[in-house]
C-alpha cells in the first residue's frame, strides 16, 4: 500500500512518501502525522476559502465583510448564492446579492461551505462513492432534529455537512484501502470502527481535530468526539442522524431503535417525517452544494 | 489555524533569565503547566508546576510517571497522537481527571520540543466562575425570552436563517392549528397562501437587509379555512451567527370582516339587500369610457306603490319592494347590476347592449313584475314605469347617463302605467332646459329678483281694505315672467323652497315697516304669505319668528296661508306645526279651502283662524251653484272662523258674497295685485276718499 500526502484540490496527486515510524497502533504505512500536517497547508492553496474560515464567526464579523471577501472566489460565492436560493431557505430565488446570500445561509454555513472547498469536499471525483448523499442526509437530519435536542438548525446542518470530512481525508490518502472499508463496512457506525483499526482513528474523529484546529466552536467538535460513546448526549443527535442517513442510503440496512441511540431524547415516531424531509431535500442541498 | 513554530530558548538568554522564568512559571499558581515525554513508548507526565498539581490533585511525585492517557481518557487508542503532535502545537478541548476521579473541562495546549519526544501541555480550566457567570446570565436571558414568547398570546415566529424557523410559540401554532414539529425550518411556508407567499419572502429578504417590514398575508389553517393577518417582521442580529428575523403576527380577519361589513352597508340598502345609490355611480363610473357605446341604465319607478304603502301598511310596501327586488335580480344577465335607488325606484345596469337589447330586457322585467305578489291578503300585480338610455355620444359623464334614464322614467310615468321609454333628443333637451332654469332660479333668490306684488283683501262690512297677500313673481332676464305655478314647484323639486320662503317673508315684513313709515294707520294691518307644503317642519316657527324680529313688528302682522292638501300629507305633524305658529300669535289661514279632503272632525282642531274659499268655488256662484260656498262660509261660522272669498270678479259677486255672510273678499274685481310702491300709493288715496 502507498502511502500519500492529502493532495490540495485541483492538484495532481503528490508523490508517494515513506511514512515515519507511528506513535500508536495503526495501519503500518498510514501517516496520520502527515494528515494532520496537511490540514495546515491547505489553508495555503484556498486563501479565500481560509480567510472566511478564519473571520466568519468572529463576534465582529458582518455579512458585508463575509461577502466582500467572498467575491474573491466567483465559484464559492456562486455557490452561496445557489445554496441561498435553494428550497432549503426557501427564499424562491429572492435572493439576488452576495450579502443578501451570507445573511439568509448565516455566517457558519458560508464557514462551513469555505471548509468544503478548503477540503476538496467540493469535488466528488476525489471522494468515496455517494459521499454526498450520506452528507446531505446527515446534515439534513441534524438540521431537522435539532429543535428536539435544544441546538439550532443551522448549526448542526453545519455539523452535519462537515461530519465527515476526516473520511474524505483518509480516503484521499489512502483510496484503496479506504475502498476496502467500505466494502467490508457498509454502515457508517461498522466504517467508523473499521477506520479505527485500520488507521488507528476515525474520520469523525479526525474531522472533529481539524475543525477545532480551524477554530470551530466546541460545541460543532465535542458531538464529533462523543459520537461513538453512547453514554454521552453530547453525541446523540448526530448518532440519530447518521441513523436517518443509513436508513435512507443504505440499502438493506437494519434500522437500530433512535431511543436507545439517543437514551430517549428521540423516539421512533418522530423518526417518519424526518425520513421524508431528508428524502425530499437532499438532492437539492446536494446540488447546491456543489457546482454544476 | 496557522501552525506555531515550535518554541525553542533563545541561546542568547542569559541562564539567569531563564532560571528566572523558569522559577516564575514553576510556582504559578494561575497557570498548570505540564511536561509529557516518551517512556518505553508511552507518553507519560515528567514534570508539572504548581499550577498543574493544585487544578488537578495531585503531588509532584504522583504526577511523575503517570501516563497521559490517564489524565484524558477520553482520547482513546490513537487519539492521544491528535494532541502529543511532533511539528505543531496541538489545541483541544478535553475533560481532565483529576486525583480524586471528578472530570474537568479544560482546553489543553500542546507544544512539542524540537526532539519531538516531549511536549510541553499548558493547561486552562474551561470551567472557570466569570464563564460560568457569564453563561448563566446568557442561559437566564434565553430562558427569559423564550418563556416571554412561548407565553405569549400574540403568534410569534423566529428565524435565524431565511425563511426557516428555530422557534414558533404556542400562539401561532394554535392559530394555524399545527404543531412546532410541523412548522419549523420551513414548513410554515405551507400555511402561507399561495398567492401572498412571495410578497412575505420579498419582506423578509429585506428585514434580512436590515430594514423592517410588514406583509398582509392569508394564513391557511388545518381545517382548510383562512385568517388574514399583518406580519410585522423585525430584523434580528446574532453576533458572529448572523441575521434572522422575529415576526409576529395580528390576526385581522374579524377586523377585516368588522369593516367589510360597513362597507356592504354603506353600500347598500338593508332592506332589500341591494347595492345603493352610491354603489351604483361608483360602478357605472367604473364602466364608463367617453365616446364609447354598449353601457345602459333602466331606471324603474314602481307604479302606485303610494297606494299600497297607504292601504296595506309600511310592512306590505317593504314586501313588495323585497319581491320586485328579487324578481329583478333574477331577471337580468349574471354581471348586470341591480340597484335600488331610492324610495321604489331601482336601476338596472348593462353592459354590451344595444338599444333593442336594452328595450327587450325592460319588457322582460315588465313581464315578470306582472306577476300578482300575494301582500296583507290581496293580490298586487306590480307595474313599473321604465326609463331606458344607451350610452351615446352626448354623455360626457357616467352622471349623465343615469340622469338621462331617470328622465326617460318620468316620461314613462307621463305616458301612462306600466310604460317604456327610450330618452329621445327632445326630452334630453328639455330636462336639460329645467337644469338651467333652476340654476337660474337660484341666482334670482339670491340676488333677491325675485319680486313682490299684494293683492289687497278687504272686509265685506265695512268695504275696507286692512290687509294684503303677498305674490311672488319672477321675471326672467330672457324668458320674460315665469309664472309661481311653474317656478314655485321647481323651487320644491330643486330644494329651493327653503330660501325662496325665506324671502317671500323677509320681503314682505320689510314692506310692512315701510309701510307703516310712509302711511301710519292707513297702511295694512296685516300680509298673508303663502308656506309651501315642504317648509311645513319644525324650522317654520324660528324662520317666521326670526323674521318678525329682524324687522321688529308684532306677530299679528302676519297671516300664514296653507294649502288644505299641504296639511293632510301629514295632518299630526302639520298640526304640531301650526300650534307652534299659532302660540307664536301669527294669524293662520287655509288656502284653497274645499279642494282637498279634509276631515271636518280634523279640521274643528287645528288652530286656524281663517278658510279662504277657492277661486273655483267662487266662480260657480256666477252659474248659480252656491253650494259650496254657502256651506264653507256656514262651515267657517259655526268653528268661529273667519272667511276669505278668492277670485271676486265682479261688484255683483262681492255683493252676493257680502250677503252669504264671508267675512273678506279678494280678487282682480277688487283690486289687481300691486308692488309695494304702488299698493302705498293706493292704500293713501283709499284714506282720503270717505267711507263706502
Amino acid at each position: 500500500m502507498t502511502v500519500l500526502t492529502f493532495p490540495t484540490p485541483g492538484a495532481d496527486v503528490t508523490a508517494p512518501q515513506l511514512s515515519p515510524v507511528p506513535l500508536l497502533a495503526a495501519a503500518p504505512s498510514f501517516d496520520l502525522d502527515r494528515v494532520l500536517a496537511s490540514i495546515d497547508t491547505m489553508a495555503a492553496q484556498k486563501p479565500v476559502a481560509a480567510q472566511i474560515v478564519a473571520v466568519a464567526n468572529s463576534d465582529d464579523t458582518s455579512a458585508r465583510v463575509l461577502a466582500d471577501i467572498l467575491a474573491a472566489d466567483v465559484a464559492l460565492a456562486s455557490r452561496v448564492m445557489k445554496l441561498a436560493n435553494s428550497a432549503y431557505f426557501g427564499m424562491r430565488g429572492r435572493v439576488a446579492s452576495l450579502q443578501l446570500a451570507v445573511t439568509v445561509v448565516g455566517f457558519t454555513t458560508v464557514r462551513t461551505m469555505a471548509t468544503v472547498a478548503l477540503t476538496g469536499l467540493d469535488d466528488e471525483s476525489r471522494l468515496p462513492e455517494d459521499f454526498w448523499a450520506g452528507t446531505t442526509s446527515v446534515a439534513l437530519a441534524a438540521s431537522l432534529l435539532a429543535p428536539r435536542f435544544g441546538e439550532r438548525p443551522q448549526d448542526t446542518l453545519c455539523l452535519g455537512l462537515l461530519a465527515q470530512v476526516g473520511v474524505a481525508l483518509l480516503h484521499h490518502n489512502d483510496p484503496e484501502g479506504y475502498r476496502e472499508v467500505i466494502a467490508e463496512e457498509p454502515t457508517f457506525a461498522g466504517r467508523r470502527a473499521a477506520e479505527v483499526r485500520r488507521y488507528g482513528i476515525s474520520g469523525t474523529r479526525l474531522t472533529s481535530v481539524a475543525l477545532e484546529q480551524w477554530g470551530f466552536p466546541h460545541g460543532m467538535v465535542a458531538p464529533l468526539i462523543a459520537l461513538d460513546d453512547r453514554s454521552s448526549a453530547d453525541g446523540a443527535l448526530l448518532r440519530a442522524a447518521f441513523e436517518v442517513a443509513a436508513r435512507l442510503t443504505q440499502p438493506g440496512y437494519q434500522p437500530v431503535d433512535v431511543a436507545g441511540l439517543t437514551d430517549g431524547q428521540l423516539r421512533e415516531d418522530a423518526v417518519g417525517p424526518v425520513l421524508e424531509q431528508v428524502a425530499q431535500d437532499a438532492d437539492d442541498l446536494r446540488r447546491a452544494m456543489l457546482d454544476g | 489555524m496557522t501552525a506555531t513554530p515550535a518554541a525553542t530558548a533563545d541561546p542568547r538568554v542569559a541562564p539567569e533569565i531563564v532560571s528566572s522564568v523558569f522559577y516564575g512559571a514553576a510556582v504559578s499558581n494561575s497557570l498548570a503547566l505540564l511536561v509529557a515525554e516518551m517512556v518505553d513508548d508511552v507518553p507519560r507526565i515528567s514534570w508539572g508546576n504548581e499550577g498543574a498539581m493544585h487544578l488537578l490533585g495531585y503531588a509532584l511525585e504522583d504526577l511523575r510517571e503517570l501516563p497521559v492517557a490517564h489524565l484524558l481518557p477520553s482520547l482513546r487508542g490513537a487519539e492521544l497522537r491528535l494532541l502529543l503532535r511532533r511539528e505543531r502545537t496541538a489545541r483541544m478541548n478535553l475533560p481532565i481527571r483529576t486525583a480524586s476521579g471528578v472530570f474537568t473541562e479544560c482546553v489543553v495546549l500542546c507544544t512539542p520540543t524540537p526532539t519531538g519526544r516531549m511536549w510541553n501541555l499548558r493547561v486552562v480550566s474551561a470551567d472557570n466562575e466569570q464563564e460560568r457567570a457569564l453563561r448563566a446570565t446568557a442561559d437566564a436571558h434565553e430562558r427569559r425570552f423564550a418563556t416571554l414568547t412561548e407565553r405569549s398570546p400574540v403568534p410569534t415566529l423566529l428565524s435565524e436563517q431565511g425563511m426557516r424557523l428555530a422557534h414558533v410559540n404556542d400562539a401561532f401554532c394554535s392559530l394555524v392549528g399545527l404543531q412546532s414539529e410541523q412548522l419549523l425550518g420551513t414548513g410554515w411556508m405551507a400555511c402561507i397562501h399561495p398567492d401572498d407567499l412571495d410578497h412575505v419572502i420579498e419582506q423578509v429578504a429585506v428585514v434580512l437587509g436590515g430594514g423592517d417590514g410588514e406583509a398582509h398575508a392569508r394564513l391557511l389553517q388545518d381545517d382548510g379555512s383562512e385568517r388574514r393577518t399583518v406580519i410585522r417582521f423585525a430584523h434580528l442580529f446574532t453576533p458572529g451567527v448572523g441575521a434572522g428575523f422575529v415576526g409576529t403576527i395580528e390576526d385581522i380577519t374579524e377586523r377585516l370582516a368588522f369593516e367589510a361589513r360597513l362597507a356592504h352597508q354603506a353600500n347598500h340598502d338593508p332592506l332589500t339587500g341591494l347595492p345603493n345609490r352610491t354603489l351604483l355611480a361608483g360602478h357605472v363610473a367604473e364602466r364608463f369610457v367617453r365616446g364609447q357605446t354598449g353601457l345602459a341604465c333602466l331606471f324603474l319607478d314602481l307604479d302606485d306603490f303610494k297606494v299600497v304603502n297607504d292601504s296595506l301598511g309600511h310592512a306590505a310596501g317593504d314586501g313588495l319592494l323585497v319581491e320586485v327586488a328579487n324578481r329583478l335580480r333574477a331577471v337580468v344577465r349574471p354581471g348586470d347590476l341591480v340597484a335600488r335607488f331610492g324610495g321604489d325606484e331601482f336601476v338596472v345596469v348593462c353592459e354590451d347592449v344595444d338599444e333593442d337589447d336594452a328595450v327587450t330586457l325592460a319588457e322582460r322585467i315588465g313581464t315578470v313584475l306582472a306577476e300578482p305578489v300575494r301582500l296583507g291578503g290581496v293580490d298586487v300585480r306590480p307595474h313599473a314605469s321604465v326609463g331606458v338610455t344607451v350610452q351615446a355620444d352626448e354623455h360626457g359623464c357616467a352622471e349623465d347617463l343615469i340622469r338621462d334614464c331617470d328622465i326617460a322614467m318620468y316620461q314613462a310615468k307621463n305616458g301612462g302605467r306600466g310604460r317604456i321609454t327610450v330618452l329621445d333628443q327632445q326630452a334630453r333637451a328639455e330636462a336639460r332646459d329645467k337644469l338651467r332654469l333652476v340654476a337660474d332660479l337660484r341666482d334670482a333668490i339670491e340676488r333677491r329678483d325675485i319680486t313682490l306684488l299684494y293683492q289687497p283683501i278687504f272686509g265685506t262690512a265695512d268695504g275696507l281694505s286692512t290687509a294684503v297677500e303677498s305674490l311672488a313673481r319672477w321675471e326672467h332676464a330672457e324668458r320674460g315672467p315665469i309664472s309661481p305655478v311653474m317656478f314655485v314647484p321647481l323651487a320644491e323639486e330643486s330644494g329651493l323652497i327653503g330660501p325662496l320662503g325665506a324671502l317671500v317673508l323677509d320681503e314682505t315684513c320689510r314692506q310692512l315697516v315701510e309701510w307703516d313709515r310712509l302711511l301710519g294707520r292707513d297702511g295694512p294691518c296685516r300680509a298673508n304669505v303663502n308656506v309651501s307644503a315642504l317648509q311645513l317642519d319644525d324650522n317654520l316657527r324660528d324662520l317666521v319668528f326670526e323674521a318678525l324680529e329682524r324687522h321688529r313688528l308684532h306677530p299679528s302682522r302676519l297671516s300664514i296661508e296653507i294649502t288644505e292638501s299641504a296639511l293632510m300629507k301629514d295632518p299630526a305633524a302639520a298640526r304640531a306645526v301650526l300650534q307652534q305658529l299659532r302660540d307664536l300669535g301669527v294669524e293662520l289661514a287655509i288656502d284653497d279651502f274645499g279642494t282637498g279632503y279634509s276631515s271636518l272632525a280634523y279640521l274643528r282642531h287645528l288652530p286656524v283662524d281663517c278658510l279662504k274659499v277657492d277661486r273655483s268655488f267662487v266662480a260657480e256662484l256666477a252659474e248659480g251653484h252656491t253650494e259650496i260656498t254657502a256651506a264653507v262660509i256656514a262651515l267657517a261660522g259655526s268653528l268661529g272662523l273667519s272667511t276669505v272669498a278668492e277670485g271676486v270678479e265682479t261688484a255683483e259677486l262681492a255683493d252676493q258674497l257680502a250677503r252669504m255672510g264671508a267675512t273678506y273678499l279678494q280678487g282682480f274685481g277688487l283690486a289687481q295685485p300691486m308692488s309695494g310702491a304702488r299698493a302705498a300709493a293706493w292704500f293713501a288715496l283709499r284714506a282720503t276718499e270717505p267711507r263706502p
